[in-house]
């Protein structure tokens, strides 16, 4: 018996169990394990499960079958569903990255000549990110509505040109949906290209100079290849954020109009919450969980290795 | 062309971008302030009234007497802030041992913790819903916080770890040296002195608890229950053509606190989003 264990044995009890296991990580993870296990990985594991049954979402008894996977991944609504998201992802993401960068250089260049602005353009930006996602699509259905009061066909009348229907032709719908989206997303991006622009050697750029670079040289052969890593986390961030898109969707478009807007994540609620198919709204939602994981896998090989503390 | 009349041409380049790229942000939510402040004569004559002639506040009224407007806000306010209370609870702990401990697969746990923010919330609501009925928890607000708590702890738990990350160590050892032991050095010293990371992480809880929609609208069926974005769901699928300004007016009390709450701590979050999640 040293002298140290004497002293920890006549402690009161809650500092004999600080002395105990307060060293350990367990019992500090414990809470987060618990919450996580629980209402994360036990539905995912579930989800997985409830794939090979024909369940329902009423229903309690069901029995394990193949029937189910078979008829999903071969019913002909899901080439055209894969094909919609991918349409808004791609149309999301991509106007998301380029008007984020572009948006971030006009800043920076406007900070470094003392122009009037820039934190109002990016404080804006921002606003919109803040908005619920309901909102952002009730807001919108505001701008597109073909009746009088709709924002933009009115702006429009005002020039004289003729009404465009935004929300009800069904190619349009797609184009507004994703105009929508670049609306309340771009910030993210702006931010993120901001502060990797930011962290950009100056150096690089005087020795372009002295070189005799001019600015779009200057932006191809330093600022890009610097911004690369960058611009590819911040792709997949993006891309597996609008695969998920539920609330801006739903508020704005319901899908509609007929399918034309109808994504994945839509599909899945309307097989489960509307026909009460809980088994075939999990076998779409495994497919939603290999997409952010494929996404998630890569993510991880880009970030900076090493560098786990 | 010198080089000053380029810069100058760019400058005016830059303001016009600048320009369009405002207008494209601002207008939308100006438009929904247009719309809330009109009556119904002035509704339909689009954007020619862009500034009303007889702006009125009666739309506000309305909504805010409507029997549940009120409530979607107060049960809106309630859960997102109960379900930001939970996260930091069950989130601190778990960052000052990612931030101080050594341990095997730290980097992996890391990482794990950074995979459930990958996961629609719809994903795991398919089963969940199936559990809480089951439990009797359907219209419960106990079961929306407890959803809310596991949706927002991988982030919280990050930002709190970046925050963390950047109290000298030191502290901590001369605390164990005197005889503290870690969950002394834990209460006395590192919940103190992160307060102003604590109280970023819950701003940016609640305001991610404000936009809330999927959950509460499939675990509640009540709707005095409905916090505020499932609540204008269902009242704009109330609403019409030609009470649009009313459900402009509604729109705009919703998203006005997000808006307001940002701005006034607009550093602080970017901040914290920066040296937390951004650099990983």
């Amino acid at each position: 018996m040293t002298v140290q264990a004497h002293k920890v044995a006549r402690l009161p009890w809650h500092e004999r169990v600080g002395y105990r296991f307060a060293g350990q990580p367990l019992p500090w993870l414990l809470p987060v394990i618990l919450i996580l296990g629980f209402f994360y990985l036990y539905p995912v594991f579930d989800v997985f499960r409830f794939a090979a049954t024909d369940v329902t979402l009423i229903g309690q008894d069901y029995e394990y079958t193949s029937r189910t996977i078979q008829q999903t991944i071969t019913n002909n609504d899901l080439p055209f569903i894969l094909w919609i998201t991918l349409i808004f992802t791609a149309g999301s993401v991509i106007g998301q990255q380029l008007l984020g960068l572009i948006i971030a250089m006009v800043v920076i260049r406007a900070e470094r000549r003392r122009l009037f602005g820039p934190t109002i353009l990016r404080t804006t930006a921002l606003v919109a990110w803040v908005v619920p996602g309901i909102a952002v699509g009730l807001i919108w259905q505001m701008l597109f509505s073909e009746a009088p009061f709709g924002g933009l066909n009115s702006l429009l009348r005002m020039f004289g040109i003729s009404p465009v229907y935004w929300l009800s032709d069904p190619q349009m719908a797609m184009w507004s949906v994703i105009i929508s989206n670049i609306w309340r997303g771009t910030a993210f991006s702006m931010v993120v290209m901001y502060a990797a622009l930011k962290a950009i050697d100056p150096v690089l750029y005087e020795a372009a100079e002295v070189d005799g670079a001019s600015g779009t040289q200057k932006f191809r052969f330093v600022t890009l290849p610097q911004l690369r890593a960058a611009i590819l986390v911040n792709m997949i961030l993006i891309t597996i954020q609008t695969v998920n898109t539920f609330d801006a969707i739903i508020a704005l478009t319901g899908g509609g109009p007929g399918r034309a807007t109808e994504v994945i994540s839509l599909y899945a609620f309307n097989i489960v919450f509307r026909n009460y198919d809980l088994a075939a709204g999990s076998v779409i939602s495994v497919i939603m969980l290999m997409i952010s994981l494929i996404l998630s896998v890569i993510y991880a090989l880009f970030l900076p290795k090493g560098d786990t503390t | 062309m010198t080089h000053k009349t380029r810069e100058r041409i760019l400058d005016v380049l830059t303001y016009l971008f600048m320009l369009v790229m405002f207008l494209f942000f601002a207008v939308p939510l100006l438009w929904l302030l247009s719309l809330s402040l009109r009556d119904i004569t002035e509704v339909f004559l689009g954007v020619s009234r862009f500034i009303p002639e007889n702006p009125t506040l009666e739309n506000f009224r309305q909504v805010l007497t409507n029997s549940y407007f009120p409530m979607y806000l107060w049960n809106g306010l309630k859960l997102a802030c109960l379900g930001a209370v939970g996260c930091l609870i069950v989130a601190a702990p778990a960052a000052y041992a990612f931030s101080r401990f050594e341990f095997r697969f730290k980097g992996a746990w890391l990482m794990a913790l950074l995979a459930f923010q990958m996961i629609s919330p719809l994903v795991i609501m398919v089963p969940l819903y199936r559990y809480m009925s089951a439990l009797n928890l359907i219209d419960t607000h106990f079961a929306v916080v407890m959803v809310y708590i596991a949706v927002g702890v991988p982030l919280a738990t990050w930002l709190l770890k970046g925050f963390i990350d950047g109290i000298p160590r030191s502290l901590d050892e001369a605390a164990l040296i005197d005889g503290c032991n870690r969950f002394s050095v834990f209460w006395r010293i590192i919940l103190p002195l992160s307060a102003p990371g604590i109280a970023s992480a819950f701003i940016i809880t609640v305001i991610a608890g404000w936009s809330q929609f999927l959950v509460p609208y499939l675990l509640l069926t009540r709707d005095d229950l409905m916090p505020i974005a499932a609540g204008i769901f269902n009242f704009a699928g109330t609403q019409n053509a030609s009470t649009v300004q009313v459900l402009a007016a509604a729109c705009l009390i919703s998203v006005l606190p997000a808006i307001v709450v940002f701005l006034s701590l607009q550093r602080l979050i970017l901040g914290s989003i920066m040296s937390g999640a951004v650099k990983g």
